[in-house]
């Protein structure tokens, strides 16, 4: 999306001390980002070759690439780790394109002139400003595998009776669902005002000339919708699966005592949390870390790879 | 958005298409909305009967005793005081939002309209940063600052420079007009001047957008909270959403009720800023 | 030899790849010194202000715990506590992650992480800070929790059992028989047998609970599921290795039947699936007991947990009371642990949660676990006591294994019962959570303490 290119940047009329200036304005924030994600990450790196344990009084050796290979090849070892990654992909492919179609459906509905359409506008965006922890309670009585829970006995009702109790968040086959429809219900809104935002800027006229072309309301999506905010839902797109590999909280809340299967659900963050803070083994989380981080950067690229080209004229 | 086949009859197809689009949205907002209507209704209710199928949805038995509850057991040293965990979320989050506002729009500014040699590269070096999600720094980090633990600044202080706010203001510089800076600088008025009298009143869209997103994100924080904070008379609201909800015996009433307080005062500000937000992230998200 | 973060070669030149080079290895080689070298804290002057670390438990203890503060606070003016409760769950993390210095000179900790805060230098030993009386009136279960090599690291207000409650109208209906004498218990066929009968009757087919709300990856499941591994004849740890202990064939089957209790667990969303009569059956600790007999009245009934074949047996041990490694008034931090641990306080806070007294005085007193009480059962299965390794058949309570490399012992067991209990083949599970274990410690050199 913003390439760096020199070339737009002005005139050759800047003063000479503008050098100095920039480098001070921009000293604080880059300064920050160094010290608190740069450097942490450099010792990530660092980390992950030494066996490091939280407040063990044994010094920190030096392991190689042992973190590694028990990630990834050894058999006791990397079961979990190796379901996280592969939790985490699932998360991001099933979310991705739900969460922004059904976005794009929503801010479409609300791209009316129509009464009241403030007050839909914000009863899809409010579940973006709820906590994750609250939404994972709330979702946790929801799905509660009673059939108390509410979900269960509204099935129950619909059914007339024929519907029992069924463990949502518990059961191996529709926990990671479960955790779906949570994080895509919490979420939405915000792709959704994006993407309203980008359809705003598409011109009236160009509909109107649709409509006396006698366009159908398919045809002006297709030819007139699409093309007016292809920008915004590739940034919409892109911004959901970066957020959609980081999924920690709900996950972390609900496995902890709200009964959710935690190998279906784990995620490659919280395997990096509980490796760190459950069993103090700092090394080998720090090495789940930057496993993380590589994965999310190839994806980027290879995102930006497809994208591109289309996106550049 | 599939018009439905009786829409064919000419006249009244404006107004059949006005109704179904009506019912749609009215089917999803409801949908959208039953958790929060759960929530609510829930906090006002004994916990018994909160789960207890469908007629937890009936407004029966309400009552205020769960917030009383919730205020009164949350009122010692030992245990710490709601307000101070509501005090301790909001002052970590003011600090983190203005001194964000602050850090990175002038770095974005420093970067996207001043020329210094290696700018590409820092930039860049930001862009690579915004792929960093906090939560892969979160076990180092925690390492690192070990001994900070049960601090306030430690809550904030890593989160004041952000390279997704930087990169936001910067693509929101970007696409102000050249012309009215330059005219700043000819009548003689130095980056600075430019940047705090001229930029930043035109860039209102960007900042809102930009505060909004931070305060979203520091006010549910949990992870880093979870590593660092211990001490009840520095925790913030939603690791006391967490303690409060693990606490037997399990009262539901209660733990809603708590999070309806949680949720309050996003909500406020979300009402209260909702225009410039749209107006922020359209102006950042879709000159992208 | 140097990290090659991803984009080095690019950027070899800005100064943040310097730095992020060398600062963390400047941190390594700080760490690698290790932290406050002695364990024994200071006496100090007996007087002033100490903090205090306490889990925060059960509202009623929470309670029962502020007050005993309280009243020490008003009782004289030398010392002045302050209390600060930390939510359970990540109570033991917090201490870990904590460093020494920044400890309290009071804290309580679950005791069978107390090793591991041994070997990590967080715990001093007490026995010169707390009176003689206050040791001599701890019972035996008690102050072996507490000893590593001679020493008295911590002393506990209370132990705890687990037995299973049952529900007599719920059993009679069902026509279900069950042990009277307090020595008997059930046997596993015998306790399935029960389960099946319940099921017979009940409504929606869910006739026991075993606290499946708390989640079982964690020091619950751990607590309340190893006693089926020793009853089976297994146990956690055997001379510092898992393999050959925890995997056992006997141990696997004794779990293959624990999982096949899934579809008969009522999943207590409301943690009230006893109290309200919901299920016939409750595993679970002391704990409940207020609670239960609250509800129940007269019908509760307390069981021992079945027999898996190597008799029953229960999980023993509970929070404890030790002062930090780094303590600057230890005679403070010893006055207000005699204190805690007089008989007002003990009683006032096994009233509240229920549980057997760790001391001697307030245990002869307990209305509750006294001889003719209605938990004698709890207190005679801790007369009965295992130690941690040499696990009978007559013994019961065993204790959990008492080593600084318990954290990863009971992160792997736990996750294992977790994905056997969520349907995983129990024989694998079982097998990779003991290699695991095995290879975390040889990894740490077998967890030495120096």
């Amino acid at each position: 999306m913003t390439s760096v290119k020199p070339a737009r940047a002005g005139r050759p009329r800047t003063r000479n001390r503008d050098w100095l200036h920039g480098l001070l304005m921009s000293t604080p924030a880059v300064a920050g980002l160094v010290a608190f994600v740069g450097i942490p990450f450099g010792y990530a790196v660092v980390l992950s070759f030494y066996n490091v344990r939280l407040g063990s009084p044994l010094a920190p050796r030096f392991f190689g690439l042992e973190q590694y290979r028990r990630l990834f090849t050894d058999p006791d070892l990397s079961g979990p780790f190796l379901r996280a990654l592969l939790n985490n992909l699932t998360f991001a492919v099933v979310v991705v394109p739900l969460q922004t179609g059904l976005a794009l459906g929503l801010a479409i509905l609300l791209n009316r002139k129509l009464r009241a359409i403030g007050v839909f506008r914000s009863l899809f965006f409010m579940p973006v400003v709820f906590p994750m922890t609250l939404v994972a309670v709330i979702w946790r009585l929801i799905l509660a595998r009673s059939d108390q829970g509410l979900l269960n006995s509204a099935l129950h009702a619909v059914t007339f009776g024929n519907w029992g109790a069924f463990d949502w968040l518990g059961d191996a086959a529709t926990a990671m669902a479960s955790v779906i429809v949570l994080s895509v219900w919490q979420g939405v809104g915000f792709q959704m005002v994006i993407l309203l935002a980008g359809l705003q800027q598409i011109p009236g006229e160009l509909y109107e000339a649709a409509e006396l072309d006698r366009a159908t309301r398919w045809q002006q999506f297709r030819h007139v919708t699409l093309p007016g905010i292809r920008g915004t839902l590739v940034f919409v797109a892109m911004l959901t699966s970066v957020l959609s590999f980081r999924v920690f909280d709900q996950v972390y809340v609900l496995i902890h005592g709200g009964g959710l299967d935690e190998d279906a659900t784990r995620t490659v963050m919280y395997e990096a949390v509980t490796t760190a803070f459950d069993q103090n083994n700092i090394g080998q989380a720090s090495a789940i870390t930057v496993v993380f981080f590589l994965i999310v950067v190839a994806l980027t690229i290879v995102q930006r790879r497809v994208v591109r080209p289309d996106n550049e004229d | 958005m599939a018009s439905t086949p009786m829409a064919t009859t000419r006249a009244p197809r404006r107004r059949l298409r006005r109704f179904t689009d009506y019912a749609v949205l009215t089917v999803l907002a409801f949908v959208f909305v039953l958790p929060v209507l759960y929530l609510l209704l829930g906090s006002l209710k004994p916990s018994d009967q909160v789960l207890n199928g469908l007629s937890g949805f009936l407004p029966t038995h309400l009552t205020l005793a769960n917030y009383a509850h919730v205020l009164d057991a949350l009122n010692s040293d030992s245990t710490g005081y709601f307000w101070r965990f509501m005090g301790v979320s909001l002052l970590v989050a003011f600090v983190v939002v203005t001194g964000g506002l602050f850090v990175n729009s002038m770095a974005a500014y420093g970067m996207s309209r001043l020329k210094w040699r290696g700018r590409e590269a820092v930039f860049t070096l930001v862009l690579l940063l915004m792929l960093v999600p906090f939560e892969s720094v979160a076990v180092p980090l925690f390492y690192l600052f070990n001994d900070q633990r049960n601090t306030i600044y430690i809550q904030a202080v890593p989160f004041i420079a952000n390279a997704f706010s930087i990169y936001q203001f910067h693509t929101f510089f970007r696409s102000i007009p050249p012309s009215i800076e330059e005219a700043a600088r000819l009548d003689g008025a130095g980056p600075w001047r430019t940047f705090f009298a001229i930029v930043v009143p035109m860039s209102k869209p960007a900042f809102a957008s930009v505060a909004i997103l931070t305060f979203l994100t520091q006010w549910g924080s949990f992870l880093w909270p979870v590593l660092m904070v211990s001490d009840p008379s520095v925790r913030p609201l939603p690791l006391e959403m967490s303690v409060f909800q693990g606490q037997q015996p399990v009262d539901w009433g209660e733990i809603l009720a708590f999070g309806v307080l949680l949720v309050l005062p996003v909500l406020v500000v979300f009402a209260f800023f909702q225009r410039w937000f749209v107006q922020g992230v359209a102006s950042s998200a879709v000159k992208g | 030899m140097s990290p090659t973060s991803p984009n080095r070669r690019r950027y070899r030149r800005t100064a943040g790849t310097t730095l992020a080079l060398a600062l963390p290895l400047a941190g390594l080689a700080a760490c690698g010194g290790g932290s406050g070298q002695d364990t024994a804290a200071s006496a100090g002057s007996g007087k002033g202000t100490i903090s205090v670390w306490a889990h925060q438990g059960q509202k009623s203890e929470d309670t029962a715990l502020q007050n005993a503060v309280t009243s020490f606070n008003s009782s004289q003016s030398r010392i002045k506590v302050e209390l600060k409760l930390i939510p359970g769950d990540d109570y033991t993390k917090t201490i870990t992650a904590t460093d020494a210095s920044k400890l309290p000179d009071v804290m309580e900790f679950d005791g069978p992480t107390m090793a591991n805060f041994v070997y990590n230098k967080k715990l001093a030993a007490i026995d010169d800070y707390v009176s003689a009386k206050t040791m001599s009136n701890a019972t035996d279960a008690s102050k072996a929790q507490g000893e590593i090599d001679g020493k008295h690291y911590g002393l506990g207000m209370y132990d705890s059992g687990l037995g299973v409650y049952a529900n007599k109208k719920l059993l009679d209906a069902a026509g279900v028989k069950y042990p009277k004498k307090a020595t008997d218990s059930w046997t596993v066929a015998e306790f399935d047998k029960a389960l099946k009968a319940l099921k017979a009757k009940d409504s929606d087919g869910k006739v026991l609970d075993i606290q499946e709300n708390n989640g079982l990856s964690n020091e619950w499941g751990t607590y309340g599921f190893s006693p089926i591994v020793w009853s089976a004849g297994g146990s956690l740890l055997k001379n510092g290795k898992a393999e050959g202990a925890l995997d056992s064939a006997s141990v696997v089957s004794a779990l293959k039947t624990f999982q096949s209790w899934k579809s008969d667990v009522d999943p207590n969303t409301d943690g009230n699936a006893f109290a309200k009569g919901r299920v016939a059956l409750s595993w679970v600790g002391h704990w409940m007991y207020p609670t239960y007999s609250k509800a129940l009245g007269s019908d509760l009934v307390v069981l021992p947990l079945p027999d898996f074949g190597n008799g029953t047996k229960t999980g023993q041990g509970s929070w404890a009371w030790g002062i930090g490694a780094d303590s600057k008034n230890g005679k403070a931090a010893g006055a207000f642990l005699d204190y805690l641990l007089n008989d007002t306080n003990v009683t006032a806070m096994t009233t509240a949660n229920g549980a057997p007294p760790a001391t001697k005085s307030a245990l002869a007193e307990s209305s509750l676990y006294k001889k003719g009480g209605p938990l004698e059962r709890f207190a005679d299965q801790l007369d009965k006591p295992c130690g941690d390794s040499d696990i009978t058949t007559s013994c019961v309570a065993v204790t959990r294994p008492v080593t600084a490399g318990y954290p990863t012992v009971t992160a792997k067991f736990s996750e294992a019962l977790n994905s056997i209990y969520g349907g995983a083949d129990v024989k694998s599970a079982l097998q990779k959570a003991a290699r695991s274990i095995d290879q975390d410690f040889s990894d740490n050199d077998g967890y030495q303490i120096q």
